[in-house]
């Protein structure tokens, strides 16, 4: 029986070779989009899920800032970690990680840069980082001990042994002694380090020895009393069922009774397994492009099956005398309904086969697109578990119908021609048509908007000039600066040269430790400091709009800029010449600059000072004249190269990095653009299929028109008309759907453009025109083909 | 075999009542061959399908092998007819996707018959009809009067006790005709029941019996002798 099943269908596929190629390809284009969509998805939302211990992981964060500058600090002041582990019973152990950055290792000739974090020797227990060499006891020996992944091991030491190794970072004394070994952290982990030094160590160095931090009264002994540095990522593995807003209290308690001037400082404790995806006060983050992704993988997976329930249910008529006969002669229903369950199933399995296939071949470019590393090897039960259920899903989606349809014919009616549920059901076909192309214009509507936007980041005017400027972090050439300066505006193609302590472009310092005249009691204003060279100002024509730029005299230490925001949110009238104090500098104000984007357009511009202090000026820029930028690079390089002797030179022009800021919403851009394509495409292969039908359906009613007098216009009218106004009708549908959609994403930025009417009246013609074009192609071949013909063929 | 009282059969459509069979009662033995007559439109076809189970009477009784089926549902009559009843049309109505062959085999896969059994029967009874060598030619293939034979083949296989054929010379030139008439009279000589409707007195004269109707009656009905 299921062979006899098999076999028919397959004749029946092969016979139909236009509708099932139309189907194959519709389904399979859907199917790889959809699955690859939702491979995404289900990478995002498996992110850290790997940890064992995750449900009961939190991180540790504070609200701090008040007013227009409320922010959450996701990294705390060490001690709060180990008072909580000492004081709450609630709390098993805690970690906390200060990441160092790239930093260039070396052992003997190799050199690489890694990225590394000192830790808690508990990161390798509470997390699934164990060793896999080394001592699980002790993790690290001593002060020099390190840490490294797998992938570290086998760049310096290949197969040799990797523990009792010696690495030592370039251009500083001390050595560390591999003393374990670690497997990659997956590439679904929010925590991702190459290499590990003790936190121990950072306190050697920082604390007992070197004694770089201060507070108030002198000296801080220890990174255990310093409750003024808020450096350290925290996690608490805590006890199952834990009271988080308990916990929550018990931490701000702790924290204001060893710094009571701090208060209040509400406590926030994270879920692990949230932080990729929502904000640390729990609201949306990226789990908004993951729902967003996720609907569009259904949509697109619903127009395409659509497709299929179309094309199977219109052309049920054209199998009526098919499916009478097969009753007549002794079929049951459930016989007739698997019948066409085993034809839909196969084509499914072809157009699955195809779509794996594919899948396949695309995947690198897929990986590279997406910044994934997505394997579809057998053993990642996930992704096939993915691909599975939405196989089964959506072949249920488009078999049954068609199938229960099919079988329920009533055989008399059907042989005598006078069958109705095929064009009966023209209605319901109808609804499908309209949800296709509701949501391709939806698409292609959001497609427009997403696009606009990202044009208007582009040129909006960000108050400074970043055109032809490179940025890079100077290392050995600091100390030296002034003399490099004058080198370097000697080079052709170098016209200006300034430093900073901050990159201008994405700009993400904050002090809370701040005071001016008449600021009120409850201010927890923030302020993103920001140390300049006297002729940064300049160099970035950046706007004074009162009082004057630094100048480099002595006085100049004292003096502060602040911006137009900062003026505002401190509520001062005439601010030059008023006291203001940040940090240790009580200065000042001398000028005020106008507002400029030193961050990213989804965030309000908010309060900035400029302090004079060429000390701890870290970035350089240099202006070039653009046409010769390249033989600046190379100038700069070579004389990167007398003060760096290890460090690679490393530069960025500030136009890529304004570029990187919106790296993921141009990402969502040019996947809008593919996805309306693909939603457009399928839902017209569709059209194309149902108007082929619908012409083959009334040759006869078109003949006998034409035999009568009617001319090729009209008869095109006749066919097209019907479907013109279902795609009317999806525009009124999508509409407002599009519009709601994304005015919600355009809340994301606090610099937007508006929704304008034409956008939509654009997508909605532009959806008429590419429906009529698929259309026009099969009524016009109806239309001009000889009334003769078509008349005898009956 | 088939005893029917009184039935009765309605079309409705908006406007008008068409009755196309009106109290009509008839019985047919089993072993005869009998032919049914009577102009356009006087109900022949209407009769042929709830003798054949495909429809249902609106009032009357339909007693098939002792067994009142006339308010039988869907389900059941399939049940009965699959078993039971053979058809064959004018228009043959072939299934076009499928060989001859596996037209032929279709009404046995739906019964449950085993597959070897399947092959031995659509062989033995193709090789009747003498369509045998185009086992695998498709139905457009064929010639009007093979394709005939293909669906008495159809009709048979399942080796019913009635058949019930729609003028199934009535597309047939009158030699293919004649061929078919003998194919049914041999059918018949061997045992099956016939029940046949045709607008040709050459045709009917191979029944048994003659049954005319008018306007959804019986009028007249000749043994043939
Ligand atoms: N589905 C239907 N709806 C409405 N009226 C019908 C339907 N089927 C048949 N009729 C009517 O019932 C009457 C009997 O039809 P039937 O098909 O049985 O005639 P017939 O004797 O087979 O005619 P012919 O020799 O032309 O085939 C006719 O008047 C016809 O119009
Ligand atoms: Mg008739």
């Amino acid at each position: 029986m299921i062979k006899n099943y098999i076999k028919t269908a397959w004749r029946n596929i092969r016979n139909n070779k236009f509708y099932s190629v139309i189907n194959i390809v519709g389904l399979t284009v859907g199917l790889v989009v959809g699955l690859f969509i939702l491979l995404w998805v289900q990478d995002e939302l498996s992110f850290d899920k790997f940890n064992t211990k995750a449900p009961n992981i939190y991180k540790i964060g504070i609200r701090g800032g008040s007013g227009p500058t409320e922010q959450i600090f996701s990294a705390i002041i060490a001690p709060v970690a180990t008072s909580a582990k000492n004081e709450l019973p609630e709390v098993k152990d805690a970690v906390r990680v200060k990441d160092f950055g790239s930093t260039t290792f070396k052992y003997q000739d190799k050199i690489f840069n890694e990225n590394g974090a000192f830790t808690d020797p508990s990161f390798f227990s509470v997390f699934n980082f164990s060793l896999i060499e080394g001592d699980a006891q002790k993790p690290f020996l001593d002060n020099n001990s390190i840490i490294i992944t797998k992938t570290v091991a086998q760049k310096y030491f290949g197969n040799e042994d990797p523990l009792g190794k010696v690495l030592s970072i370039i251009d500083q004394p001390q050595l560390f002694k591999v003393t374990g070994v670690i497997n990659d952290p997956p590439n679904n982990s929010s925590i991702k380090f190459d290499v590990f030094l003790p936190l121990s160590y950072l306190n050697q160095m920082a604390y007992v020895k070197n004694s770089t931090r201060y507070n108030g009264t002198g000296r801080i002994a220890s990174m255990d009393v310093d409750w003024i540095s808020f450096n350290y990522d925290t996690y608490l593995l805590l006890k199952p069922n834990t009271n988080i807003a308990k916990l929550q209290k018990s931490l701000q308690k702790i924290h204001e009774r060893n710094k009571p001037d701090d208060a209040p400082v509400p406590y926030i404790a994270q879920p692990l397994l949230n932080i990729h995806l929502y904000k640390a006060d729990g609201s949306d983050g990226g789990i908004k492009t993951v729902n967003t992704f996720a609907i569009v993988a259904i949509l697109i997976l619903i127009i395409a099956c659509i497709n299929y329930v179309n094309l199977s249910t219109a052309r049920s008529m054209l199998r009526a005398k098919e499916v009478s006969m097969r009753k007549i002669i002794g079929a049951g229903k459930a016989q007739l309904f698997f019948q066409f369950m085993a034809e839909t199933t196969l084509m499914f399995l072809i157009a699955t086969i195809l779509a794996i296939g594919l899948m396949y071949a695309l995947l690198p470019y897929y990986n590279q697109f997406s910044g994934k590393q997505l394997a579809l090897n057998l053993s990642n039960y996930h992704i096939w578990l993915c691909i599975v259920i939405t196989l089964i899903i959506t072949l249920a989606a488009s078999s049954i119908y068609p199938a229960i349809l099919l079988s329920s014919f009533e055989p008399l009616k059907a042989l005598k021609g006078r069958l109705t549920a095929g064009m009966g059901n023209a209605s319901f076909r109808r609804m499908l048509v309209i949800t296709q192309f509701s949501a391709s214009i939806v698409l292609i509507i959001s497609t427009f908007i997403i696009g606009k936007q990202l044009k208007y980041i582009r040129d909006k005017d960000l108050g400074f000039n970043k055109e032809n400027v490179i940025s890079l972090s100077m290392h050995g050439i600091m100390p030296h600066y002034d003399a490099v300066k004058n080198e370097l505006l000697k080079q052709p193609g170098i016209i200006a040269v300034t430093r900073s302590s901050g990159n201008i472009i994405d700009y993400n310092n904050w002090t809370g430790d701040n005071d001016w005249d008449g600021k009120p009691a409850n201010s927890n204003l923030l302020f993103h400091p920001m140390e300049i060279d006297k002729d940064f100002i300049s160099f970035f024509k950046i706007r004074m709009l009162q009082g004057n730029a630094f100048t480099g005299a002595i006085a100049d230490s004292n003096h502060l800029i602040v911006n137009e925001t900062a003026v505002e949110a401190m509520n001062m009238h005439e601010p030059i010449g008023k006291r203001l104090r940040i940090q240790t500098v009580k200065g000042t104000i001398i000028g005020v600059v106008k507002d400029f984007h030193f961050s990213s357009m989804r965030k309000k511009i908010e309060p900035a000072v400029f302090m004079y202090n060429t000390s701890n000026g870290w970035d350089m820029y240099i202006k070039t004249t653009g046409g010769d930028a390249q033989k600046a690079i190379v100038a700069t390089q070579a004389i990167w190269k007398q003060y760096n002797s290890n460090t690679p030179f490393n530069y960025t022009f500030l136009d890529e990095s304004f570029s990187k800021l919106y790296k993921t919403e141009q990402q969502t851009g040019v996947l809008f653009n593919l996805f309306a394509s693909i939603a457009i495409i399928i839902s017209c292969l569709g059209l194309f299929g149902l108007a082929t039908y619908s012409a083959q359906v009334k040759t006869r009613e078109i003949g006998i028109r034409k035999v009568l007098g009617a001319s090729v216009a009209g008869i095109v009218k006749l066919l097209a008309l019907e479907f013109m106004f279902l795609i009317l009708a999806a525009i009124v549908i999508a509409v407002p759907v599009a519009w709601y959609a994304m005015s919600k994403w355009l809340q994301d930025f606090a610099y937007r453009i508006s929704i304008e009417w034409w956008l939509f009246l654009i997508a909605g013609l532009m959806a008429m025109l590419i429906a009529f074009v698929t259309i026009s192609f099969q009524s016009v071949k109806a239309a001009i083909a000889n009334p003769v013909k078509s008349l005898r063929s009956e | 075999m088939i005893k029917i009282t009184n039935l009765e059969k309605f079309y409705r459509t908006e406007e008008v009542e068409t009755i196309a069979l009106n109290k009509l009662s008839m019985h047919v033995d089993t072993g005869e061959f009998v032919a049914i007559m009577g102009p356009s439109g006087c109900g022949k076809s209407t009769l042929l399908n709830i003798l054949g189970m495909l429809d249902d009477p609106d009032e009357g009784s339909y007693v098939f092998n002792d067994i009142e089926v006339a308010h039988f549902n869907e389900r059941k009559r399939a049940d009965l007819r699959k078993h039971n009843i053979g058809f064959v049309f004018q228009s043959f109505n072939l299934i076009d996707e499928l060989t001859v062959f596996e037209n032929v085999e279709l009404p046995l896969i739906y019964t449950g018959v085993p597959t070897g059994e399947r092959v031995k029967r659509v062989e033995e009874v193709l090789d009747k009809m003498q369509i045998m060598h185009r086992r695998n030619h498709y139905p457009q293939q064929l010639s009007g009067g093979q394709q005939q034979r293909v669906a008495i083949a159809r009709a048979v296989v399942n080796k019913p006790k009635l058949i019930l054929a729609d003028e199934p010379t009535g597309n047939l030139d009158s030699s293919n005709g004649n061929d078919v008439m003998e194919l049914l009279t041999d059918l018949n000589e061997q045992g099956t029941t016939i029940i046949m409707v045709t607008h040709s007195e050459h045709d009917a004269r191979y029944s048994h019996r003659i049954i005319r109707l008018l306007d959804g009656q019986t009028v007249m009905e000749n043994i043939m002798i």
